[in-house]
């Protein structure tokens, strides 16, 4: 009999096998961490000190005592904490000794997403029964029944909700919840760094909406924020809620010893520098664990590459009977199924899944032994994320990062310094975006009307309402703006995404019993869900039949096939106005308003495995428009004296080069801005590369690109300048264009930009 | 770029609220605009908190007609409850005078619940003695709230409120707007409430695709309506005034509120007619449902006689009537009444299904369990599965059909001892 080999004997393996050690370019281990701990805080109520006790907690990490005297002396506060490090502790102890002293007094729990509400709420539940207290505490989300809703509103000490609950359930019915806001003495904001970008300027400004409607029942609560690490969560956690806040990162939990391995795919054809398929080695690494049964989380980008990965390794459980221990995880499987899924993690009968970034949040599935991401997640904070849902407090466990041919993961890997030593991200949102502020005076001014000389948050109002005013939205009486529409503002105005509607996906392989699997927001449906895309779900294959985009709704249909889909998606870009203008020496840099119309054009068919293209087809959508703001950069003469088709393709390559350096410099999500090259840009005429931040009106990456064009030219220059192939690779310039000097050509072009005329 | 040049750029972006059409502006004086054009139509200003709200006020005679009754006839409908004292019945006025009922509606800018959905017509009527009396508190410009829940509240004194939904909607409402003005004006007293929407739903859901109010008027009340705005142009029409302070689309709105609340009173009364069975014209269908309804609120022996003399009529409901006659006996434990109901209907002539495999399904438990009859209930169990085949495929009938080959299962077993394992091979 096959003995099952033990995680230390494979890592023993990929240590000498003369194969692999090769393509492990950088092997860090982090060292084991012992506790440190200081005694329970003196005044603490005699029943939750015994509660504690009972669990086993008989002193504080240091962090967590920090945390307690920080609340109980009223001061809000941001903790840095690393997955499983009792983070909950250091808001449940100072609310629950709160409502111990002064049972009035409430307290609201903003977790991003509705499981990890749930998560807490046993969490808080399991405590405050220990303790024999009287305490109520209970979810309000959409699954609340509408017969306990009342008695949260008016009885439930501690409300646990997330922000898009609390944006259109809460605030505008806020003369349900008076005794709440009357007594609100704790915000809990957890998992603070989800509220970058777009989502976090509008959560930004509900927060706003929720300190508004607080101080008309005379209460300030204190903010109390976790994080996970990320280079500015004292900043973030204070433009979030624009209150004063202290930082709390003396994290005293213990960790095992965690071995952190940079692997790069073996280049298979030199000159193109094409490397094998990182998911390809993603799979035959993740095999290895799941063969032995350790239990193993793979960590993909997109949804189509957690598709693939768990088609091929649910081969390896095809034998097994009853519910696969091997399962996906993402967003677009129903709530029901997810949480089967994190129970079965946590109880060991699963001990595979293989997630898209959706598990990288706090849900509790226990911890795992191993974790592979395929490819680098996009940001430092996000790996660190994935790669703390391998380790135990005790023992070893082992993080494997897999790059892919992408430039910036190419750039990763090879300079694991700027990995292990570069603080990690810094998380930017805009709470002023005018699109955004905006919506949210509407919502506001639905909840309380607007005096004169009140500000939203910190921003002026006047010209805003003025504006409202003028839409007939709003009524200007005396000092006073009040809400004059028949419309519930909430309603229209979706906290995660611009798009506001789902694509909902009808399964109908069985006519007698047509099936709701998924739903996809508008955007991703245009590349993912257009007639004939194979669509995966659970690893099965469903190919889409009919898409009525009128309707929202793409009936797929069970199939079998050997090949997935991958669109393209073609843009056009116009400058509405510029509004910022600086010339260096042979180009022009513009920062303004610009519309972007997109399309979907034409899929391709790819054999997996082979990954060849075998086919295509058209897509037949309408176009989607979006106004925005971005920055560009456009040659002034015509110095280079590259031919036209040179100049084209030099463009091409150049922002192929930018569009990944960017996101590592203006700490973004890589979707969140777009590059776009044009050999003649309708404002001006000129060869010109447009950078544009993907949400209307834009979240401030724009203006930062602006600001720092010249370093991102200069590291895309570097970049393109140290990349082994020769002519261009998907490492540097992409494969989008052909020619024997397109890599030259992106590289002088840079070199323009960067005011140096002579070339490289 | 200005902000508001940015603003008019990325309008298409920003969600919600339609902007309405453009109409002049016209800025609110010290006077109150068009002041003689309110009093002609009996509207007049009060004063409170440096504001004002509007209020009109109509009275109608008891001899007046909203529909097929007269006001009077209300009267006699809250007598008629005393009379019986009949406490039990959740529109019962035992216990109350006609004058202490509130009948009481409101138009609001927008649909559904939440904040800044603002009330600016409260209207009510209540019997005064001989008379009639029609109050509404309008709300002439946003700012005037104070002054508007101050007007009403201040002569407030009910036991209770008739509305159309207002369990649901208008009171909720109300208690909202109240509470952002709560320490400028008197408390929100508590009431009773009679919501008729819920009543009318249980009479009259068989006949009207949608109960509302308009289409309870036509087709139960006799009372059609002339000119009347409808309720869904009520919001664009204040938008409007509040613009331009012109009272003609209001006073139709008001005049829109003043028929639903009349209307109340007629419902009222009709539904107090056909509970106490002094509806001459009461339908079948209607005495059912009423028999229903006392079944429901426990009133098991008013049930009993609305059910008993149905299911003596040559109605279509006779047999609905004998099977809810049943149960009702059945409840009691009184299994030889209920059991003849049921034989009744099974051995009828009844064409509906339903009726005779419930018949057929009760028997066969009467005679299993009770009159240990094995092998009729064996005969009732056969009629019901026979009936059960024919039906088409679905929970309930596959539940039904899982019941009884369990019990033909069981019953055959007790007939036949030795063959059981035959029959289920």
């Amino acid at each position: 009999m096959k003995m099952r080999k033990s995680l230390q004997e494979i890592m023993q393996e990929l240590k000498i096998d003369n194969k692999i050690k090769e393509n492990i370019v950088h092997w860090h281990t982090v060292e084991e961490k012992l506790a440190k701990t200081v005694p329970l805080p003196e005044g603490i109520h005699p029943s939750l000190k015994a509660a504690l006790q009972q669990r086993g907690i008989s002193e504080l990490y240091t962090h967590q005592r920090t945390a307690y005297e920080f609340a109980s002396k009223n001061q809000g506060f941001v903790a840095v904490t690393p997955t499983a490090s009792g983070k909950t502790l250091c808001y449940n102890l100072p609310v629950i000794q709160r409502i111990i002293e002064d049972p009035n007094s409430r307290a609201l729990y903003m977790f991003p997403t509705k499981a990890l509400a749930q998560d807490q709420k046993s969490e808080i539940n399991e405590l405050i029964q220990e303790a024999g207290l009287d305490i109520n505490s209970y979810t309000y989300d959409g699954d609340t029944p509408a017969n306990i809703r009342q008695k949260v509103r008016k009885a439930g000490q501690v409300v646990i909700t997330n922000p898009d609950m609390l944006h259109s359930a809460i605030l505008p019915h806020h003369t349900k919840w008076v005794s709440l806001f009357e007594n609100l003495r704790f915000v809990i904001i957890d998992e603070l760094h989800i509220y970058r970008g777009v989502f976090g300027s509008h959560v930004a400004n509900v927060i706003r909406r929720l300190r508004r409607i607080c101080r008309y029942y005379g209460s300030d609560p204190v903010f109390i924020c976790t994080s996970a690490t990320i280079a500015n969560p004292l900043e973030l956690a204070e433009m979030l809620t624009e209150k004063e806040m202290m930082l709390i990162d003396n994290n005293g939990a213990p960790s095992g010893r965690k071995h952190f391995l940079f692997y790069n795919p073996p280049i298979i054809n030199k000159p193109l520098n094409i490397r094998k398929s990182a998911t390809l080695e993603t799979r035959w690494l993740a095999g290895q664990f799941l063969k032995n049964r350790i239990q193993t989380i793979v960590f993909a980008r997109s949804r189509v590459r957690v598709e693939i990965l768990l088609t091929y390794l649910q081969e390896l459980v095809k034998n097994q009977l009853g519910p696969k221990a091997i399962r996906g995880y993402r967003g677009g499987y129903l709530p029901l199924e997810r949480r089967t899924i994190e129970k079965g993690l946590r109880s060991g009968e699963i001990y595979g899944v293989i997630s898209t970034n959706a598990l990288e949040l706090g849900v509790d599935i226990g911890r795992l032994q191993v974790c592979i991401m395929n490819g680098y997640p996009g940001t430092i904070a996000s790996a660190w994320q994935q790669a703390g849902r391998a380790g135990r407090r005790h023992g070893e466990s082992v993080v494997i990062m897999v790059a892919s041919s992408s430039p910036l993961d190419q750039y990763i890997i090879q300079h694991p310094d700027y990995f292990f030593s570069q603080s990690p991200e810094t998380a930017r949102i805009n709470p002023d975006n005018l699109i955004i502020m905006v919506d949210h005076i509407k919502c506001a001014a639905y909840e309380l009307p607007f005096k004169k000389g009140e500000t939203f948050g910190i921003s002026e109002t006047e010209e805003i309402l003025e504006y409202l005013t003028e839409e007939r939205i709003l009524h200007h009486h005396g000092e006073k703006w009040h809400w004059m529409n028949d419309a519930f503002p909430a309603h229209n105005i979706s906290l995660r995404s611009a798009s506001q509607e789902n694509v909902v996906i009808i399964d109908q392989s069985d006519i007698a019993n047509v099936n709701v699997i998924g739903e996809m927001d508008t955007f991703s449906a245009m590349t993912l869900l257009h007639e004939e895309a194979i669509y995966l779900h659970q690893g099965t294959q469903y190919q889409v039949e009919k898409l009525d985009w009128e309707e929202k709704k793409a009936f797929v249909r069970e199939v079998d096939v050997d090949y997935f889909t991958d669109a393209n998606l073609a843009v056009s870009l116009t400058v509405l106005e510029e509004d910022r203008h600086r010339e260096l020496k042979a180009t022009e840099v513009g920062y303004g308003d610009v519309s972007v119309r997109a399309m979907a054009t034409i899929f391709k068919k790819i054999k997996f495995e082979t990954h060849e293209n075998i086919g295509s087809g058209p897509i037949s959508l309408p176009e989607e428009e979006l106004h925005t703001s971005s920055a560009w950069i456009s040659i002034n003469q015509d110095s280079s004296a590259l031919s036209q088709q040179r100049i084209e393709e030099g463009l091409i390559g150049a922002a192929q080069a930018l569009r990944h350096i960017v996101s590592l410099f203006v700490m973004c999500d890589p979707a969140d801005v777009h590059v776009v090259p044009q050999v003649k840009a309708a404002h001006n005429e000129k060869p010109t590369i447009f950078f544009y931040d993907r949400y209307p009106g834009g979240i401030g990456l724009s203006e930062k690109i602006y600001a720092s064009l010249e370093n991102i030219l200069l590291q895309a220059k570097q970049m393109v300048a140290n990349c082994p192939c020769s002519s261009g690779c998907p490492s540097c310039i992409g494969t989008e264009t052909a020619s024997e000097t397109a890599k030259k050509d992106a590289a002088i072009l840079l070199a323009l930009f960067l005011k140096n005329p002579d070339g490289v | 770029m200005s902000l508001k040049n940015k603003l008019n750029r990325l309008k298409p972006h920003i969600s919600g609220g339609k902007p309405l059409a453009s109409i002049n502006q016209n800025n609110m004086g010290d006077q109150i605009p068009f002041i003689e054009k309110w009093n002609e139509e009996n509207v007049f200003p009060y004063f409170f908190d440096n504001t004002y709200c509007l209020v009109r006020e109509v009275e109608y005679s008891l001899s007046d007609r909203h529909g097929n009754y007269q006001f009077a006839d209300f009267k006699e409908a809250v007598e008629q409850w005393n009379k019986e004292r009949f406490f039990s019945h959740p529109l019962s006025a035992a216990g109350h005078n006609a004058d202490d009922l509130f009948f009481f509606d409101t138009e609001t800018t927008g649909l559904g619940g939440g904040t800044g959905n603002t009330i600016f017509l409260l209207g009510h009527a209540s019997f005064q003695g001989e008379k009639l009396i029609v109050k509404q508190h309008f709300l002439p410009h946003p700012g005037a709230e104070v002054a508007l829940y101050q007007s009403f509240l201040e002569n407030v004194n009910y036991t209770t409120l008739v509305t159309y939904n207002g369990k649901a909607f208008d009171w909720p409402q109300v208690k909202t707007r109240h509470t952002l003005v709560r320490e400028h004006v008197p408390k929100l007293p508590l009431f009773g409430h009679f919501d008729l929407y819920h009543a009318a739903r249980r009479m009259w859901k068989h006949k009207l695709e949608r109960i509302k109010l308009n289409a309870v008027e036509k087709e139960v009340l006799g009372y059609e309506r002339k000119d009347d705005i409808p309720g869904y142009l009520a919001p664009m029409i204040y938008f409007d005034f509040v613009e331009r302070k012109e009272p003609e689309g209001i006073l139709g709105v008001m005049e829109h509120n003043e028929q639903d609340i009349l209307s109340l009173i007629t419902l009222y009364t009709h539904l107090t007619r056909q509970l106490l069975g002094t509806d001459p014209d009461i339908s079948a269908k209607e005495s059912f449902e009423v028999g229903r309804w006392f079944s429901y609120i426990g009133e098991t022996d008013k049930a009993k006689e609305t059910f008993s003399s149905l299911s003596e009529s040559e109605t279509e409901e006779s047999q609905a009537a004998k099977l809810a006659l049943a149960l009702e006996y059945k409840r009691r434990k009184e299994w030889e009444k209920a059991a003849e109901l049921w034989k009744a209907v099974a051995d009828g002539d009844g064409k509906c299904g339903q009726s005779l495999l419930e018949a057929c399904i009760e028997l066969a438990k009467v005679e299993e369990h009770k009159r240990k009859n094995t092998e009729l209930a064996l005969v009732y169990t056969e009629r019901a599965l026979g009936l059960l085949e024919s039906l088409e495929p679905g929970r309930k009938r596959d539940r039904l059909l899982g019941e009884c080959q369990k019990r033909k299962g069981r019953l055959i077993k007790k007939t036949f001892p030795g063959q059981a394992h035959i029959s289920s091979i």
